[in-house]
């Protein structure tokens, strides 16, 4: 870990521009251009909350902001990693002929994405002004919620850029296995809903913690367990911990493979 | 005609020993379908290929060091792992002071964006910092002539063009250690001497540089010493006329085969 903290402070200049550069690419030449940035939430939260609140009568008032409280971390992980599986691969040319350090590139990849994240903010609180809905004084709170999913992106970036370069079908694999975690994930439902007896089974779901945490003091104002905390915060650091190792092994090899 | 001299000063580039195998692969699973294929195939599809066999020599401050050798011999080898690309599979290599690498000249340029913004963005791959490249920015749009194409995408560049925003970018990083790659063949006759006369200036300030050319012209006139390289051997280490003389030898020496090697893709 300290390590990578030296890592990041070394490279904090060449870690921003490059998460710059993903930006300005992703959006130029787009006529919207960072309008994007908020306008995808804003029309995925339109399509979900029609599906599951209007067509299939979710019995929670307000959907939009009970949807969206979770829908907007959970792009920034699922965006994250779809972005760092890539990462390392597609710069292989680069780190054939220029000696960098390689965690820089899925560093990149997800400040790239938490810059989205904290730009699609913007909507949420418009829609919070549109709906009348109460800004609760837990947001203070969304600190750790956020720094555990952080952490925990941090970690599975590290973990499936690496594997990617060694086997190329990790980035289909997780398209698919992202999907599926997102049914699983209290996002559209909360874990309410879920049967008392299924329920231990969507405990183990680590994303859950940081996704109810940012739902709990958004949309409902309430803080969770000290426990829930605990755990969300543990999960990301030992995500990170372990996907950083995993990947700092193999950075020597990647260079032959990508 | 230049003479071969050891020049005192402080060691740059120690090798010793140095070993670099790479795995050469057939037909790597890259896929599942072909993971599986494999499970039931069950022989090794790579063997292992030796690009450096054990090579030592010691560079100092202040040397003009080419490497020479036919295609796959391990010269680029060389230059990427004093580059840091590559970690040698054994062996012990020292390097001190800052390296600059030319070996592929606007390697991450992104197509995307303008020569400007690409200045800092490569400067920073490179090593450099921010304030750094801006307090040099200057000095790289006066080298490279791109005049209002600065401003313009890279992808609209020609390869001209290119080149010499990379070499403009990689020189003025000033480094202690200048590695190139053939790279000497820069843009139009103009440009090629501006090139040399940054070279030229390079060696008079004392710095190292060590190349890999094929222009045994160039290597005569640039550089004091000489390294041959040949299948992963260093079969020669001295005065430039000598081990390019050695060199020629080898070229016309119709009875011996040489595997190419793929290190340099």
């Amino acid at each position: 870990m300290g390590q990578l903290i030296r890592e990041i402070l070394k490279n904090r200049e060449l870690i921003w521009a490059l998460a710059l550069k993903e930006l300005q690419v992703r959006y130029k030449r787009s006529a919207l251009g960072f309008l994007w940035a908020l306008l995808n939430p804003l029309l995925m939260m339109v399509i979900l909350t029609m599906v599951f609140s209007t067509v299939m009568r979710v019995p929670v008032h307000d959907y939009p902001i009970f949807l969206i409280s979770t829908l907007l971390p959970w792009t920034f992980f699922s965006q994250s990693l779809a972005y760092s599986v890539e990462s390392i691969v597609s710069n292989g040319d680069l780190l054939k002929k220029v000696y960098v350090a390689k965690s820089v590139f899925p560093l990149a990849a997800i400040v790239s994405n938490l810059i989205n994240f904290l730009l699609s903010m913007v909507p949420l609180v418009l829609l919070l002004v549109v709906f009348r809905f109460p800004f609760y004084r837990t947001w203070f709170y969304l600190v750790i919620p956020f720094a555990s999913l952080f952490l925990f992106t941090l970690g599975c970036g590290f973990f499936f850029a690496m594997v990617n370069v060694f086997f190329r079908d990790m980035a289909h694999i997780l398209q698919i296995v992202l999907q599926a975690w997102f049914y699983f994930c209290p996002i559209i439902y909360s874990l309410d809903f879920v049967p008392a007896r299924y329920r231990p089974l969507f405990r183990l779901n680590p994303l859950a913690y940081p996704l109810n945490g940012f739902r709990l003091a958004i949309y409902y104002g309430q803080l969770p367990s000290l426990a829930s905390m605990a755990m969300s915060l543990l999960v990301g650091i030992v995500a990170l911990a372990v996907g950083y190792r995993l990947f700092q092994r193999s950075q020597d090899s990647l260079v032959f493979y990508v | 005609m230049s003479s071969y001299e050891r020049i005192a000063g402080a060691e740059r580039v120690c090798f010793r020993d140095v070993v670099q195998r790479f795995r050469l692969i057939h037909e790597r699973p890259d896929t599942l379908r072909e993971a599986f294929a494999h499970l039931f195939r069950k022989r090794t599809s790579y063997h292992d290929f030796e690009a450096l066999k054990g090579v030592s020599f010691t560079i100092h401050e202040g040397e003009t060091v080419a490497i020479v050798g036919r295609n796959g011999s391990g010269k680029s080898t060389i230059l990427k792992i004093i580059a840091g690309v590559y970690r040698p599979t054994a062996g012990e290599v020292r390097v001190s002071g800052q390296v600059g690498a030319l070996i592929e000249l606007g390697a991450g340029f992104h197509p995307d964006l303008t020569g400007r913004e690409n200045i800092v963005l490569n400067g920073l791959l490179l090593g450099l910092s921010k304030r750094e490249i801006q307090s040099r920015e200057q000095q790289i749009l006066d080298f490279a002539e791109l005049g209002e194409f600065i401003d313009s995408p890279v992808k609209q560049y020609s390869s001209g063009m290119y080149m010499r925003l990379g070499f403009a970018v990689a020189t003025e990083i000033d480094p202690d250690v200048l590695l190139m790659d053939e790279i000497l063949a820069v843009g139009d006759a103009a440009f090629q001497q501006k090139c040399s006369a940054r070279i030229d200036d390079y060696r008079q300030r004392g710095k190292t540089i060590v190349l890999v050319s094929h222009d045994l012209s160039t290597v005569r006139q640039l550089c004091h010493r000489v390294l041959l390289v040949h299948n992963g051997v260093l079969l020669e280490d001295g005065p430039a006329n000598q081990v390019v003389a050695r060199y020629e030898e080898l070229l016309h020496n119709p009875g011996d085969t040489v595997m190419s090697a793929p290190a340099s893709s």
